[in-house]
């Protein structure tokens, strides 16, 4: 047992985040082009061009690149999907994900590798053997149990599942990031509500938002004791790892390809420190505090365990965004890098900095950057503070390039 | 007369816009997202000049388009 790698699998909308993966430790990272993903609304997208760049650094990283594919797809979208995996094939992307029978066949007659999606709901050890026949991976269905899924991976060893590669067919959890209030993603809220589909990666996060009840006969508002009782907490599993690890599963993935790279490099560092502690025998409590306190500084709607133990139901957000103890400011953008001294410069397009402050810096190249802001120069002067317009120096370990995003770290207050 | 404009870049393909309005819209072949027929791209968004009675109609297409990239001027 001890010898099975587990992957580890994170999320990346844009190339900052895909350095930010890399960079905390990844295994692989998966990602969508255009808009046949579930995150189509992001303001981040990658474009079809992106894949050739996207396979390149993955590849001088040694790390998997998988692409989602995973909406529902109509008659039109197939033109759109041949091309995507006619770049896929091209730069030997290592997989792609999917639901549709469309995608599946296409990726069967191309022989490219398929991993199921969650979108597909699989719940049972039947299921996986039928998609035995077209894929190697299978992400099971967020709401099963960890008994549920060991019964499964059991049965799969038992009969030995193969799946196109000749291989035992591998199971994926997600292991940290948002649920649904919907199996799976299966979701119509937001179609009915703002004909945006969650299938077609529109959602527009109803579930959020807090709702009251109103009788319509004598107009009465009904206080309901949770306003938010379509949003459930995000999944956190950090600190019942060893048992997700022990339900034999091959592959961890986190969710969040809409979210920046402080999230993707937090959270990816805080798994891969976790699985490392795990497997040399130094996963402690003081450990699990410590990965839960690094876990809150960045978005999250309060944490629980999701399905996985079964007994606990639904876990509700006490608020519409957010809870995370800490929030990041724009601030400006890089403008030079003096690599001999390891000063970087930066012009303010907003708000102030001072020193003392604690700052990010995120890009293609660096991902994510925390710094301290021990001095400050201001316009050439020493200072102590610095407001829009001014053009800042301070030692930046990381190479700062041109355009490089610069933000202030606050701690946020919450209710 | 009225305008519409389409910011095509952000269309996520999902169809709407065909289907309320098909004498106006057509799904591309080529890449799955919606096409504004005779518009005249400037950029990245894409012009029609249509008569107010059209413009009209378009408002429904406006209020059901997902993303939100479709205005009538």
């Amino acid at each position: 047992m001890k010898e099975r790698k587990i992957e580890l699998l994170a999320p990346a909308g844009s190339f900052e985040c895909l350095q930010a993966a890399i960079n905390a430790g990844a295994d692989a990272v998966y990602f969508g082009v255009e808009q046949l993903n579930m995150r189509a609304r992001s303001v981040n997208t990658f474009a079809l061009t992106d894949i050739k760049q996207i396979a390149a650094v993955c590849r001088a990283n040694a790390i998997k690149s998988y692409i989602t594919l995973n909406t529902v797809m109509y008659n039109h979208d197939i033109q759109l999907l041949r091309r995507i995996l006619k770049e896929v094939k091209k730069y030997a992307i290592d997989a792609v994900i999917a639901s549709d029978f469309a995608v599946i066949a296409h990726c069967n007659r191309l022989n490219i590798p398929l991993h199921i999606s969650t979108q597909a709901n699989v719940c049972n050890m039947e299921a996986v053997r039928f998609y035995s026949g077209f894929a190697d991976v299978v992400v099971l269905a967020r709401e099963l149990t960890l008994k549920q899924v060991a019964e499964i991976i059991k049965e799969i060893k038992r009969k030995k599942i193969k799946g196109v590669s000749g291989e035992l067919m591998k199971i994926e959890l997600f292991v940290h990031g948002a649920l649904c209030m919907a199996i799976s993603g299966k979701c119509y809220l937001s179609l009915h509500a703002q004909n945006a589909s969650a299938n077609r990666g529109a959602c527009t996060q109803n579930c959020r938002r807090p709702y009251t009840v109103t009788d319509t006969e004598t107009n009465e508002v009904l206080q309901v004791d949770n306003e938010y009782i379509m949003s459930p907490k995000d999944l956190c599993t950090i600190d019942i790892l060893p048992e997700l690890v022990n339900s034999g599963t091959d592959v961890l993935k986190i969710e969040g390809r809409s979210k920046g790279a402080d999230y993707v490099y937090t959270v990816t560092k805080c798994y891969r420190e976790a699985l490392e502690a795990i497997e040399n025998n130094s996963y402690t409590r003081n450990k699990i505090a410590e990965w839960l306190k690094r876990l809150s500084t960045v978005y999250n709607r309060g944490f629980w365990n999701g399905y996985y133990l079964g007994h606990k139901m639904g876990e509700w957000a006490s608020q519409p965004g957010s809870v995370a103890t800490e929030r990041k400011i724009y601030i400006g953008k890089g403008s030079k890098y003096y690599p001999n001294i390891k000063i970087g410069e930066f012009t303010i397009e907003s708000g102030s900095v001072k020193t003392g402050d604690t700052l990010i810096i995120t890009s293609a190249a660096i991902g994510m950057a925390k710094e301290k802001m021990e001095t400050l120069t201001v316009n050439g002067v020493k200072s102590g503070i610095a407001v829009k317009g001014d053009k800042i120096t301070f030692p930046v370990g990381a190479k700062v390039a041109v355009g490089d995003k610069l933000y202030k770290i606050v701690e946020r207050a919450n209710g | 007369m009225g305008k519409i404009i389409h910011y095509r870049k952000k269309c996520i393909g999902c169809g709407i816009c065909f289907e309320l309005q098909p004498e106006l819209w057509r799904m591309s072949k080529k890449d799955g997202k919606a096409n504004l027929l005779k518009s005249i791209a400037k950029k990245d968004l894409f012009v029609l000049s249509v008569s107010n009675a059209i413009q009209q109609l378009t408002q429904e297409v406006t209020r059901a388009c997902p993303v939100k990239i479709i205005k009538v001027l």
